[in-house]
């Protein structure tokens, strides 16, 4: 088969500092080629160089011929949109603010001079309507911010469509997505390479995505090729060390559960909590309401991790703030070894509040920039320890020992640190104040997948050695398989399944846990799947009732 | 927007009220005796006439007695009579209002006809001798103070070439004081145009914009420029204000007839109801220009106007 795109030894570099070096791969008519690789690896780069968008500094060599011509070449120009399309992961920042929906949409049929306006506006809707958005007439009209994140980007989709590529190039487009909304972006993917015949080069982390979508994997490290070849055989025997590893990193919603839910006693009881938050009206009129938290109770055992899973909007963050006392709620109460940590405050808030430690989700942001390393984790024992300041320092040292840092970081800042070990130095800190119970909120979505196994065997251990108690906020259910010991769903505010972590997935008894599982896409290529269940909005969200042992579900 | 923009409406009254307040405050907080102070420079005034003057002005009542006296005349549209010829002083104010706001629009409209372009090309060619270059200029143009660049014009185009009258109210005369007022303010357009621009050009619906194929003079055009002037707009409002304070310094150098002029000199002369109309005007100038400016936002920005 003639191969649409056939791309050989393309590196970029900026000055001499290679960024991609010798990559090469062909793409056929209606193939899928995945490029994975974690942040660094230069996949990016190797999409910006085949669109000719590169910034100015850098330069690609090496060639890649398409449609008889190369586009490494200089002065070749790519044949953007119309023959190579570009979609970005960010779907919210992927459109202009200021300009409609419809014309973003039409205004590069018009310059490509392929059609006249009233066509290319008749296009755009019919366009609009295949990629799955409803009332498409009237979405012209409308402007991105009034659109959702999928919607968002369904209409890029659209508008890269509507010119007639014949390769798309989708840069780790659902990353920023829900898991819902993910795969039903990925199923318009793969419908559309299938009716196209366009070849598509799908970039991502996300193994589960590959496994799912992908004919050949390219997997990049570094700016090198590791490794090029069918899915199947990539996943069954991986031939690079890389790639192994990488695989082995990758959590899987699928494994075998050896946890069981632990019967110790309750550390952590958390009773009918209701959070409303108000949206700000204009003067002299008030805004909406937003059901943040409807009603929720729930238990912690001592020495479990309890997941608290949800797409965004659910509530499970304010949830994780609303115990930490971050958030104070409208109504309920949070029993933390018997006292009410809602009705607390000054003194006696301060004293009770360091059993509970918060790891939040980014740790480029949860670090102050201008302490050092040692003096943020030194912190919560200079607010309720009397130690001296050798003790101080000594206990930062070990600290740093026990989250796999060398006592000598102390003195450096967090913009020295990579994004793992800043997670690290996060924990070091939630650690300091020698909590019972720490909340994780998210604390390895902004990490890549090694460094996320890395850090989750560390909390792992910490938990064992430290005798906590861990609530695991998170989005991703194959990394809640693998560390929780129980899990609730949560959506719209409300509980609506929690029971233990084997019997949840092994057997969901609640329809959108059902779905949440088996949208979820399992690294592995060979796993036949059905059709993909249709998310209603339906669900049952009445008071749990237990239906076996400990596992309880929404009526 | 209807709200939005009822929500500025109602906070730009606020901020006059808060004004008028300041304003009846004013004539006590010069230390010693207002009045004593106004005439201290006349001859032979006796302690009657002080005492006349001091009554009229309502001095000698309780403070919020005189600011509810001063509110309810106010508004009738009574500021009061100057103290130096007894003239009514809105329509002293009235009568020069209209000179300060030409210098202040045509120094505006200098300062976005020079500032944006040479951001624009700034940010265009970022990183290169060009922008280095538009860049040193502007840091130079942002350091000049009003009165050295005012009178270094003054020098330069009036006197040794003799292309422009020294002052006076004309059209010819108008060049110079907007210049003046004018180049300082492009510099600091042409600065934040630039960073903003560089700020657009990297965001992924520019590189979307480019992945389809456009050309780049409509990219620009269409999908840069309008979101990239946004905060040149929310800029403008700010300057708005800083040029009609500007406008009091170049008024003077240039013998311009505008308000700031008439400020000045009502300063030295303590003719205090001058001064407060003087600020109470200027204040109402400036929350209407700022309300304008967020009209203005709305209309380009769909994420406010239709919200």
């Amino acid at each position: 088969m003639n191969a649409l795109l056939s791309v050989k030894n393309l590196s970029v570099s900026i000055g001499d500092k290679a960024l991609v070096e010798g990559i090469s791969f062909d793409l056929a008519p209606g193939e899928v080629l995945s490029i994975v690789g974690e942040s660094g690896s230069g996949k990016s780069m190797t999409a910006k160089a085949l669109m000719g968008l590169l910034p100015p500094m850098a330069s690609a060599t090496g060639t890649a011929m398409f449609d008889g011509a190369n586009l490494l070449a200089p002065h070749s120009k790519t044949p953007r949109g119309t023959g190579i399309g570009l979609i970005f992961q960010e779907p919210m920042t992927a459109l202009t603010p200021v300009l409609t929906i419809g014309l973003q949409l039409t205004e590069a049929l018009e310059s490509h001079g392929l059609c006249s306006k009233d066509e290319a506006r008749r296009r755009a809707v019919d366009m609009l309507d295949r990629v799955g958005i409803p009332d498409p007439a009237a979405r012209m009209r409308q402007y991105p911010h009034e659109l959702s994140g999928g919607m968002r980007q369904r209409v890029v989709i659209a508008m890269m469509m509507l010119l007639g590529p014949r390769v798309l190039i989708a840069d780790e487009p659902t990353t920023a997505l829900d898991v819902t909304v993910q795969a039903q972006i990925l199923d318009l993917l793969k419908e559309i390479v299938r009716e196209t015949q366009i070849g598509l080069i799908l970039i991502t982390h996300d193994m589960g995505v590959v496994a799912e979508m992908a004919d050949h994997v390219l997997v990049m490290k570094a700016g090198k090729a590791e490794e090029l070849g069918p899915v199947r055989d990539l996943f069954a025997s991986p031939a690079a060390v890389y790639t192994r590893d990488l695989l082995e990193a990758v959590p899987r919603i699928d494994a075998v559960s050896t946890r069981s839910g632990l019967d110790t006693q309750t550390l952590l009881s958390v009773r009918n909590i209701t959070k409303t938050f108000q949206t700000r009206g204009a003067l002299f009129k008030s805004g909406a309401a937003h059901r943040a938290l409807d009603d929720v109770s729930f238990e912690v055992r001592r020495g479990e991790t309890l997941a608290l899973v949800g797409e965004s909007g659910s509530g499970k963050t304010t949830l994780g703030r609303v115990i930490a006392r971050l958030t104070a709620a409208d109504a309920g109460q949070v029993m933390l070894e018997g006292t009410d940590l809602t009705g607390l405050n000054g003194r006696d808030l301060q004293t009770r509040r360091r059993a509970v430690q918060m790891v939040f989700q980014d740790p480029y942001a949860s670090l102050d920039p201008r302490q050092t390393v040692g003096r943020t984790i030194a912190e919560p024992m200079i607010i309720h320890d009397t130690l001296t300041k050798t003790e101080r320092t000594q206990r930062v040292e070990s600290l740093l020992d026990k989250v796999g840092l060398s006592a000598d970081m102390a003195q450096r800042y967090p913009h020295e640190f990579s994004g793992g070990q800043r997670q690290r130095i996060a924990i070091a800190r939630a650690m300091a104040a020698r909590p019972t119970l720490v909340i994780a909120d998210e604390p390895t979505s902004a990490l890549d997948v090694s460094i996320q196994a890395r850090v989750l065997d560390l909390l792992e251990g910490l938990k064992q050695s430290e005798d906590l108690t861990m609530l695991f906020i998170s989005h991703d259910l194959a990394v809640v398989r693998q560390i929780a010991d129980r899990v609730a769903v949560m959506r719209n505010g409300r509980i609506l399944e929690l029971g233990p972590a084997s019997a949840l997935f092994a057997a969901p008894k609640h329809p959108y846990t059902r779905a949440l599982i088996d949208v979820a896409p399992v690294p592995d290529p060979a796993r036949k799947r059905g059709k993909r269940p249709v998310l209603r909005g339906d669900y049952p969200t009445g008071p749990l009732r237990e239906a076996d042992v400990g596992h309880w579900v929404a009526t | 927007m209807w709200r939005f923009l009822g929500t500025r409406i109602a906070m730009g009254a606020f901020t006059i009220w808060i004004t008028t307040i300041l304003v009846t405050l004013l004539i006590h907080a010069v230390p010693g005796d207002p009045v004593q102070i106004m005439y201290a420079q006349s001859q032979g005034t006796t302690p009657e006439q002080i005492e006349e003057v001091r009554r009229s002005l309502g001095l000698d009542r309780p403070i919020p007695v005189q600011y509810v006296m001063y509110m309810e005349r106010l508004l009738q549209g009574d500021l009061g009579a100057t103290i130096r010829g007894g003239q009514p002083v809105l329509e002293v104010i009235l009568q020069r209002l209209p000179n300060t706001l030409l210098l202040a629009c045509a120094a505006m409209f200098i300062a976005i006809v020079i500032g944006v372009p040479i951001g624009f090309l700034a940010a265009y060619r970022e990183g290169t001798l060009t922008d280095i270059a538009l860049m040193i200029v502007a840091i130079a143009g942002i350091s000049m103070p009003h009165f050295w660049l005012g009178l270094m014009l003054l020098f330069f185009f009036a006197l040794e070439l003799g292309w422009l009258p020294v002052s006076g109210n004309g059209w010819l005369n108008l060049i110079l004081p907007a210049l003046t007022l004018g180049l300082s303010n492009a510099a600091i357009f042409a600065r934040l145009t630039r960073s903003s621009m560089i700020d657009v050009m990297s965001q992924d619906y520019v590189q979307t914009a480019f992945a389809k194929g456009l050309p780049k003079a409509l990219v620009l055009r269409r999908h840069v420029l309008r979101a990239g002037l946004l905060p040149v707009v929310t800029m403008m409002g700010l300057q708005f204000a800083f040029m009609m304070g500007g406008a009091i310094v170049v008024e003077n150098i240039f013998s311009w007839n505008g308000v700031g002029r008439m400020a000045v000199e009502a300063i030295f002369q303590r003719d205090y109801p001058i001064i407060q109309g003087f600020i109470l005007t200027f204040s109402v100038v400036v929350v209407c220009v700022a309300i304008a400016i967020d009209a203005l936002y709305a209309v380009l920005d769909p994420r406010i106007r239709r919200s």
